[in-house]
């Protein structure tokens, strides 16, 4: 599973929704990603790439297209996304 | 090396640590607390207690509600004893597998052992089981957040 895989699969998991609702989906666009939901995602998205994300970070990702940005800041690679 | 010692807490200690009052305030007594992992809480019932006029009049028994707050009041107290955290409030995200295995009467008295699993950015998950007299008697598996906290992290929008 390549990282772009990896990070579509922990949106999937985390918030239950389909792969085609993932693009543009902001925080709070769907029930399942308020507050508790997105603690519950930065946690997924630790595991799933083995990083620590920083608090400004984890408030900044407020995005799907933004979090691929924060991760590439802890060397996660989305080529070919 | 020596083990950590274990904390206790009786309910000054208690309600120093989280914010439950009086009539849900529904432990006594916490000890074998390790900090961040585990307490083990007591709830003596007399029929003193608010509810048992109500549930039932003829037949009182610990309502299944209160069962439940008695498990998650001993959990809580797994990360509401450290000093970063005390006084602060908590909300249940979710409550599962919840099972009420026995009857608890007047005159009875409940052990609630708590595990705390993960605390991360104000969202506690753990378990608890309760027993009278080693029977088992109800247990759950929590996700409990902590708003003061939880909030710190939410993006803005």
């Amino acid at each position: 599973m390549n990282s772009h895989e990896k990070y579509d699969a922990t949106f999937i998991d985390a918030f239950l929704v389909d792969q085609k609702a993932l693009a543009g989906l902001k925080y709070q666009d769907i029930a399942s990603w308020d507050s508790v939901g997105h603690m519950r995602l930065m946690a997924a998205l630790e595991e799933a790439f083995g990083i620590e994300l920083d608090i400004d970070d984890i408030i900044d990702f407020s995005s799907y297209e933004v979090g691929k940005v924060t991760l590439s800041k802890y060397g996660v690679t989305f080529e070919g996304a | 090396m020596d083990a950590p010692a274990l904390l206790a807490f009786d309910i000054r200690g208690i309600i120093a640590c989280q914010r439950n009052r009086y009539p849900v305030l529904l432990i006594d007594r916490v000890d074998g607390v390790m900090p961040g992992k585990s307490a083990r809480g007591y709830k003596h019932f007399t029929y003193n207690e608010w509810f048992f006029p109500g549930h039932f009049d003829d037949e009182p028994n610990v309502p299944g509600f209160v069962q439940l707050e008695t498990l998650t009041q001993t959990f809580i107290m797994t990360f509401l004893c450290l000093p970063e955290y005390q006084g602060m409030k908590t909300n249940f995200v979710t409550a599962n597998n919840v099972k009420f295995k026995r009857k608890i009467v007047p005159g009875e008295l409940l052990i609630v052992d708590a595990t705390l699993q993960s605390f991360k950015r104000g969202l506690a998950m753990g378990a608890a089981s309760s027993t009278v007299n080693g029977e088992l008697a109800c247990s759950a598996e929590f996700v409990v957040a902590v708003p003061d906290i939880l909030n710190k992290y939410k993006p803005k929008t």
